[in-house]
């Protein structure tokens, strides 16, 4: 019960400065997706269940701040919450560059769907769009992300698993 | 049971996952109903007070330089405002001599960008004004430059504008110069193209761009944007032309919805001068009043 009030807390929050913050953070053009760096704190050892819950949550919090298309960040964020939690528990070694991949790949794979989605499936429109945005944007979503996993690893009362798990 | 035995305990990860895209894909294929409405209104009250408060505090200063700089524009204004209102008054004149509908004048409802669309590939911002300042769905949105949107979203206290780099939204333009018409549609950035023009218009890079008035969506004669580059379509038939926004969409602050228009009332400026003197402006206000 604990862990689903934290994640709405910081769900609020992390989509509260998204919205108005995440603009002024851009570098080259490319803005960090602060949800998805949310996302892979969250879920990145929970298991794929709480990743696909967190994720769908998350992501269903972000349309209702969009003008269209509700459920196109619900289905980007539960797949991509579902491999977050699936690789980054079961199969990636636990250290900042793998997790940094982790979070690369997920940004990129939401990028494909949401653009898919909203491009109405437009192969050259998509293809043009991620190339343009989504690598810059992927990188600076994982290394946020890496920074910001290991600052809530240092912070007092985590309770750190074998493996540097928390 | 054993089909539940076999989803909730042998797969539970995988039905999870598949119960999640379910409701996604429902609630993409589903329209806009009154609940999914009630969830957009409670997000628009969540933004208001943090970007408030954030405001508030990080612009004192800039606001009162800011307040400075725009007393001089304002008073400058003003005065080639009385000057054009004299125009105005002789080409009415004259187009009722003709015949012609008298011109009115826009009204303007000032309102803040409290915050931009969540999302990277879905242009939109949502404003500081709603139903209660009589903002509706499907009035305009300006910038100082020229065009910016349309609100498609009203809350109580706060709307929602599609901005103009969005691949749903076309605009009916007509080049100011020589009065050519086509439609704009937006490409990447602030970077727009216009289609329907022929290859034997007249149109050259550095002309500008003003709303149409077709369709009626848009008021007619608002700017719109440059035109940069103009090439010869692969078909022969019509030219690819380059047009760059007035305004940068990604940095809008600031913007005016247009809620209506109204016969200018005379003396208007002296009364807006009165005031302005009153918060205590400089001399160049009196100059300016054009008594």
């Amino acid at each position: 019960m604990r862990f689903i009030l934290r994640i709405v807390l910081a769900a609020l929050v992390v989509f509260v400065l998204q919205v108005t913050v995440a603009h002024r953070l851009a570098v080259i053009g490319a803005v960090p997706d602060l949800v998805l760096v949310l996302l892979a704190v969250l879920v990145i050892d929970r298991g794929p269940v709480i990743g696909v819950v967190a994720g769908f949550l998350l992501g269903f919090l972000q349309d209702l701040g969009n003008a269209e298309l509700l459920g196109m960040n619900a289905l980007a964020k539960s797949v991509v919450g579902y491999g977050i939690a699936r690789f980054g528990g079961d199969y990636l070694p636990d250290n900042p560059l793998f997790r940094g991949l982790l979070v690369f790949a997920a940004a990129l794979a939401n990028d494909v769907i949401v653009l898919n989605i909203s491009r109405s499936f437009d192969a050259a429109d998509v293809v043009t769009t991620f190339l343009r945005s989504s690598l810059l944007s992927g990188i600076y979503t994982a290394v946020l992300a890496v920074v910001v996993i290991q600052v809530v690893r240092l912070l007092p009362g985590r309770v750190v698993r074998p493996g540097g798990r928390y | 049971m054993q089909i539940v035995s076999f989803l909730f305990e042998r797969h539970i990860e995988k039905t999870v996952l598949a119960v999640a895209v379910i409701i996604s894909v429902v609630l993409l294929t589903r329209p806009d109903d009154s609940t999914v409405a009630a969830g957009r209104v409670i997000s628009s009250y969540l933004l208001y007070p943090v970007d408030q408060a954030g405001r508030y505090i990080g612009s004192l200063e800039e606001l009162r330089e800011e307040n400075r700089r725009l007393r001089r524009l304002v008073v400058s204004l003003n005065h080639e405002k009385e000057l054009l209102l004299q125009f105005r008054e002789e080409r009415n004149r004259l187009r009722e001599l003709l015949g012609f509908r008298r011109d009115g004048f826009w009204e303007f409802l000032p309102c803040e960008v409290i915050a931009r669309s969540s999302s990277r590939y879905h242009s939109s911002i949502t404003l500081d004004r709603g139903a209660d300042a009589g903002v509706r769905p499907g009035m305009p949105v300006v910038g100082y430059r020229g065009l910016v949107g349309r609100v498609t979203q009203v809350f109580p206290s706060s709307s929602r504008a599609l901005l103009l780099n969005n691949k749903s939204v076309q605009v009916s333009c007509l080049v100011k110069r020589s009065r050519v018409v086509g439609v704009l549609g937006w490409e990447r950035g602030n970077l727009f193209r216009l289609d329907f023009v022929g290859r034997e218009e007249d149109i050259h890079p550095g002309d500008t761009l003003v709303t149409s008035g077709l369709g009626r969506v848009f008021p007619k004669g608002f700017p719109v944007g440059t035109v940069f580059q103009v090439t010869a379509d692969k078909t022969e038939l019509s030219r690819r032309i380059g047009v760059v926004s007035m305004t940068d969409l990604n940095r809008l602050e600031e913007v005016f919805i247009i809620t209506g228009g109204r016969e200018w009332e005379s003396g208007e400026i002296w009364l807006e001068l009165q005031e302005l003197d009153r918060s205590g402006a400089s001399g160049p206000a009196r100059g300016g009043s054009g008594e």
